[in-house]
């Protein structure tokens, strides 16, 4: 066995809004610069719909993940030699028209404008040429709140298996926020993909980051993420993505996207895991029992056996500790109520997210009830289960009805004894919970304290190899090097 | 061709060039090895980066072995297999294929940089001026192959000797050249010029070409973080 630690978050859909302000914080810290305008590292998408990029859940066309090649695991993309005879051209790479073009107005043309009978109007001029653009035809957001026809957005993959047509009609129709943000895998296929071997999972918290000092922009792990979180800055021409704030989470701090999430909708904890597992249970054969063979690479750190053994291991106290209290590991493991983004690809996300309860459709209002008397069938729910099944259980609907039921019965529990002051032990009936643990759910669920959302222990920075040696560096710089993109490029050896 | 001249371009040249070239490979990989890479445009736009990045770079790296090889293997070493005849038939053969490969495919990279917007307005001086030199140094290679088809087995194999001269610091190795065509000559000086600004332009991603990949063992990487561990 060997223990490693991972800062892992969770999403609870249940509660996101869909207010963006996870992508514009995110965008403000890591994405103002030129090459990455287009680039969100944190990007809300409204579901169903076929995202950002473009059908990015569409592994046909991108080859993202992995593949159980004669049952051994390999990327999708191809082996090492697949790979490396694709790296002139990587036929399986999205353009920068599968995101969007990045634009801007040309504000000053409203204060600079001679004098007309009709007022100037500010045109969108694209980032990328600067020329003005007929029409913006994409944006990071583009299918906002159900924008753009059904057939359109209906294209996405989580409606397989699901008759869509009934969800074309209005009375039908549902929604949900999928914010997306690297997952910071177990088994990251970005990683596998990169020739030079610049991408790279750090020991101590699991953070997958890519060294811009060794990135040679051979673009593999562009295609080779299934969730298109990897960005490829078309000015320096290297790929860039979202390293989990590691100057904060270093510090014990939140990302800038979980700190101010107004929904309170995110929690970052420290799961510990047995990394010798991480082989076998990404090489599960069927991929319905992806889920569960993920659940069994974690440990559980309040056992006395594990917490010595990662004590003698080398985990630092501080991280243990933050795993016995790891809001993470209580909704994934404890109560069930998290699920991977897409287990099918195989590289083990450690992102996980709480399935969104949904309106109850009218049927049931209209004399149908449910189970229980008290609480509704979960199949009546507005968003079907099978699709929120194809998005994070790779297609079985059990985990998932469990989830929402017990979801459904806290809020009936809680109702009952905060409204009617009525302990009602008869809602938990056959959901597998007891009053204590709905009192705890509701804790970190409903009320979720910035405290409980965030344990996140400090980093031992104190044991750093050789931290002299970097002595008067320049710190952290947008993966530019020291001084800016343009005074990189005027050095002699930096090009012409 | 004038003997100074003559001496200057082919016993010269070639050293002064290849001086600037190591110099300028080896301060560059010190002084700043993080500016080494590929520099894709393949995400601004896809059309004509397949056809031309592929047939290009696999047509090129052909052409490369086939001068190296071609150039500095000896006569007596290359006699222990096959003729000097069989030796340019050979070099004519692959010579057309992949040089016509490379040729059509920097043709493709040309035209579609000059015609994309987005990439013309986005290129650096020298993502154009690589191009027109690389498609000037093809098209002169492959014009030379027809001289070579139509000339004599020692006019070919001189330019083996030329070029083994020349490694070996031989005061004569122009002289060898003297008389041949004037599209050998200019393929020469053009090749020369490429290579004493090769380290100055992104030419240096052929040295970072991740080789490595393939020895690493299994896919994953983990990089050893700030806390000591006893495993």
């Amino acid at each position: 066995m060997k223990i490693q630690a991972q800062i892992a978050m969770v999403l609870n859909l249940d509660k996101c809004i869909g207010c963006h302000t996870c992508s514009v914080t995110c965008k403000n810290v890591w994405t103002t610069r030129k090459g990455v305008e287009y680039a969100w590292f944190n990007n809300v998408e409204t579901k169903p719909g076929t995202g950002y990029p473009t059908d990015w859940e569409n592994q046909e066309k991108w080859k993202g993940g992995w593949m159980l090649d004669k049952s051994k695991l390999r990327p999708l993309m191809g082996s090492k030699t697949g790979i490396m005879k694709n790296i002139f051209s990587n036929p399986h790479m999205p353009q920068i028209d599968d995101y969007y073009e990045p634009f801007t107005f040309n504000y000053s043309i409203l204060h600079s404008s001679a004098k007309f009978v009709t007022p100037p109007s500010a045109r969108p001029h694209s980032m990328i040429t600067g020329l003005p653009m007929e029409k913006i035809e994409k944006g990071p957001n583009w299918e906002d709140n159900l924008g753009g026809a059904f057939e359109e957005r209906s294209k996405e993959k989580n409606f397989e298996d699901v008759d869509k047509q009934i969800y074309s009609k209005f009375e039908n129709a549902f929604m949900m926020y999928l914010p997306r943000l690297c997952e910071h895998c177990l088994n990251p296929s970005c990683v596998a993909a990169c020739p030079s071997g610049a991408i790279y999972k750090r020991e101590d918290d699991g953070i997958v980051l890519i060294d811009q000092d060794r990135c040679r922009g051979w673009r593999q792990c562009v295609s080779a993420c299934p969730y298109k979180k990897i960005y490829f800055n078309w000015k320096t021409k290297r790929s860039e993505k979202c390293t989990l704030c590691y100057p904060k989470i270093e510090n014990g701090e939140p990302t800038i996207c979980s700190e101010t999430c107004v929904g309170r909708i995110r929690y970052i904890g420290v799961m510990l895991y047995d990394a010798e597992k991480i082989k076998e249970s990404a090489s599960t054969e069927n991929p319905v029992d992806l889920y569960q063979s993920h659940l069994d690479i974690f440990l559980d750190p309040n056992d006395p056996e594990i917490a010595k053994e990662a004590r003698k291991q080398g985990i630092p106290d501080n991280f243990i500790t933050a795993a016995q209290n790891s809001p993470v590991y209580k909704m994934a493991v404890d109560w069930k109520v998290a699920f991977p983004l897409h287990p099918e690809y195989r590289t083990l996300p450690m992102v996980w997210y709480t399935p969104p309860l949904s309106p109850i459709q009218e049927e049931v209002e209209s004399g149908k009830l449910g189970f229980n008397g008290i609480i509704p069938d979960v199949d009546m729910l507005r968003i079907p289960i099978k699709y929120l099944a194809n998005m994070f259980t790779a297609g079985d609907e059990k985990p998932i009805k469990e989830a929402l039921v017990k979801m459904l019965a806290m809020r009936a529990f809680m109702r009952n004894k905060t409204v009617e002051d009525n302990v009602d032990e008869k809602v938990l009936q056959g959901t597998g919970l007891t009053p204590e643990m709905v009192e705890e759910m509701y804790r970190y669920m409903a009320i979720a304290n910035y405290e409980d959302r965030f344990v996140i222990p400090v980093s031992h920075k104190e044991y750093a190899f050789d931290v002299f040696g970097d002595k008067a560096e320049c710190g952290f710089s947008d993966g530019e090097g020291c001084g800016s993109m343009k005074s990189r490029l005027k050095n002699l050896f930096g090009g012409m | 061709m004038d003997n100074f001249i003559n001496n200057l371009l082919f016993t010269y040249l070639p050293h002064i060039s290849m001086t600037l070239f190591w110099f300028g490979v080896i301060t560059r990989i010190v002084k700043s090895p993080q500016s080494l890479q590929a520099e894709s445009s393949q995400f601004l736009s896809k059309k004509g980066q397949r056809w031309g990045g592929n047939l290009f770079h696999y047509g090129i790296l052909m052409v490369f072995i086939g001068h190296f090889t071609g150039l500095f293997t000896p006569e007596n070493l290359y006699h222990m297999m096959m003729t000097t005849a069989t030796k340019r038939a050979l070099a004519i053969t692959m010579g057309s294929i992949f040089g016509v490969s490379a040729f059509a495919g920097i043709l493709i990279l040309l035209i579609r940089r000059l015609k994309n917007k987005r990439l013309r307005l986005n290129s650096k001086p020298q993502d154009i001026l690589l191009i027109v030199l690389l498609l000037v140094e093809i098209g002169l290679g492959i014009v030379s192959i027809f001289i070579t088809a139509g000339s004599s087995i020692e006019s070919y194999a001189e330019l083996g000797i030329w070029a083994q001269k020349v490694i070996t610091f031989q005061p004569d190795a122009g002289a060898v050249i003297a008389g041949h065509s004037l599209i050998y000559k200019l393929h020469i000086v053009i090749g020369l010029f490429i290579f004493m600004i090769f380290p100055y332009t992104k030419l240096m991603h052929m040295l970072v070409m991740p080789v490595a990949y393939f020895f690493r063992s299994g896919y994953q990487l983990v990089r050893r973080g700030f806390t000591k561990r006893s495993t």
